[in-house]
């Protein structure tokens, strides 16, 4: 089985080790305890009829990397980055843009997937306003709640297709 | 054998001290307690495929030899053509800090891993540190870090949550006091077509009804014009300027129907930079509220200003008929007035005109009185001396 690594990026707080765990253990811990350093977990993609079976290695980062993330060997051989925002926080959503910039310029080609988070918090997800680059055509953006499971295998394994296509 | 051997390093538990396994079991061995001296407390021997030869330590004790050590290790999938390289550069090092080897998160910590390649054996080898940088300080600060992120968040979506909807409370009350009006209008113009053009004028009793309806009609244009002065409060003003609150007060004074009523304006009153129609507003309809309501052709109205250090303090005394404790809370809601209907030109929106002013000043109001005891009726107000613009 091929495996991918997928990079989770975004500010502090925004759910991405929240997202990580209950895709890969189908769980939300109440209790906050950020990540220091990096957390890797194995998510394998079921096979589908335009891609094989696939082994998504999720690097989850710890969120005050901020820009020095490209720099670091962390990122290398990166496959793809999704890059995540806490819905309730404009700043974490504004700082999405400059990751995925920062990510598209470092790895050039490779699959970047927007994930807007905590839709759990508000009645009406998309009501909530996005920075405009968010949501320009082509753009791959799910809003999920990685405290209800809304949404969130389905941005994975959009992630996991997108890879396949660019580098099967 | 080196002391160190005869006395194994605290850091290294008996459960891992290493058997001796190969003919460079003891160099391993030796060269392993040196490293753990120097903090490094795992060693793994790879094949050029990348499959485990050896292993020293218990940090790397889940590592199982014969298999591929992305098995083991998963931070290392994706770099295994950038470890292999290292055999061209053997001067080089690969430095992975604070990654997670457990498959379940937050069990056994994090290790620094250093991909180094040994020229003697001429494979590649990890060398496996504990991460230092998950301190319980970094944590703390982190939380801390959160929690507060979390709570601006709050407190920025429950603001917003308030200006929309008291936004949308003052456009609802606007657009109703207005579009109410004009079929009242009409209306009365209805009722007066009535009266003058079918004869039913010489019928006293319909006459009466209709002169009614006609009342009561303009008695709730009046309350639709007052409530939309009211929901239009607050965002009227201009911006602040240099106000004589003497002068402003002896302005009101001169401007109020004459009546057997005396005025007295005592105090200090000071030249302040503040709001000038709000404050007009305010006083305006403080006074001219004991005027109206006082009970006897003479009477008193005792106005004095005391200049605080932060406000004016600032009191409407009347000598009228007092107002019942029970309600004191209640004079100041809109269209509460403790007259019947059609006995007063009141409206009703005076009093909650004044506090809505004085609190969207960052002021407050209260009201004294008690009928049993004495006659008259106290408003006692702040109003700050430094308003933001």
């Amino acid at each position: 089985m091929i495996a991918r690594k997928v990079m989770l990026l975004g500010e502090i707080g925004v759910g991405k080790s929240s997202l990580a765990r209950r895709l890969v253990f189908d769980k939300f811990e109440f209790d906050y305890k950020p990540t220091i350093g990096v957390d890797v977990y194995r998510y394998n993609v079921p096979d589908s009829p335009t891609r094989p079976q696939m082994s998504l290695i999720l690097w989850d980062t710890d969120g005050n990397f901020g820009d020095a993330i490209f720099k670091h060997i962390y990122m290398k051989e990166a496959s793809a980055a999704l890059i995540i925002g806490d819905m309730s926080r404009s700043p974490t959503l504004d700082s999405m843009v400059k990751l995925g910039s920062g990510f598209g310029d470092a790895f050039p080609g490779r699959h970047i997937g927007y994930i807007v988070n905590k839709t759990d918090l508000t009645a009406s997800p998309e009501a909530v306003p996005l920075p405009a680059r968010l949501t320009m055509p082509g753009t791959s953006l799910i809003r999920t709640s990685a405290k209800t499971g809304s949404h969130v295998a389905e941005a994975f394994d959009a992630a996991a297709d997108s890879i396949a296509r660019r580098n099967p | 054998m080196s002391q160190k051997l005869s006395t194994p390093p605290p850091t290294v538990s008996p459960a891992a001290t290493p058997e001796v396994r190969n003919e460079n079991g003891l160099k391993i061995l030796e060269a392993g307690q040196m490293l753990a001296d120097f903090g490094a407390y795992g060693l793994i021997w790879m094949k050029h495929d990348l499959t485990v030869e050896d292993t020293f330590g218990r940090l790397v004790d889940f590592v199982t030899r014969g298999e591929l050590v992305t098995n083991s290790v998963l931070p290392i999938i994706g770099l295994e053509e950038s470890i292999l390289a290292l055999s061209a550069v053997p001067s080089r090092v690969l430095e992975l800090p604070a990654v997670s080897v457990a498959s379940e998160p937050n069990k056994g910590g994090k290790l620094n891993f250093t991909f180094i390649w040994n020229t003697r054996r001429n494979c590649p080898m990890a060398i496996a540190y504990k991460s230092s940088s998950q301190t319980e300080i970094e944590i703390e600060l982190s939380k801390q870090i959160r929690a507060r992120l979390m709570a601006e968040a709050e407190v920025t979506a429950k603001s917003k949550e308030l200006a929309r909807a008291n936004a949308d409370l003052e456009s609802f009350a606007a657009i109703i006091s207005h579009d109410l009006k004009a079929p009242l209008r009409h209306m009365r113009q209805l009722t007066e077509t009535a009266f003058d053009k079918t004869g039913l004028a010489d019928d006293a009793g319909l006459r009466d009804i209709l002169r009614d309806i006609e009342g009561q009609s303009r008695r709730m244009s009046g309350m639709l014009t007052a409530l939309l002065d009211y929901s239009s409060l607050g965002r009227k003003y201009e911006g602040l300027e240099s106000v004589d609150t003497r002068a402003l007060i002896e302005a009101i004074k001169d401007s109020l129907p004459e009546s057997g009523h005396a005025i007295l304006i005592d105090g200090h009153w000071p030249v302040l930079s503040t709001l000038h129609a709000p404050l007009d507003l305010v006083l305006r309809n403080l006074v001219a509220n004991a005027l109206q309501h006082h009970d006897r052709p003479t009477g008193t109205i005792a106005v004095t200003c005391e200049d605080q250090t932060l406000a004016l303090a600032i009191r409407i005394a009347d000598d009228g008929p007092g107002i019942d404790p029970h309600h004191h809370a209640s004079i100041f809601l809109p269209f509460r007035t403790l007259k019947p209907n059609g006995e007063s030109n009141s409206t009703g929106m005076g009093l909650a005109a004044v506090k809505k002013t004085i609190e969207g000043a960052g002021g407050t109001i209260a009201v004294s009185s008690n009928p049993v005891a004495a006659r008259g009726t106290t408003f006692t107000l702040t109003w700050p001396k430094v308003l933001r613009d």
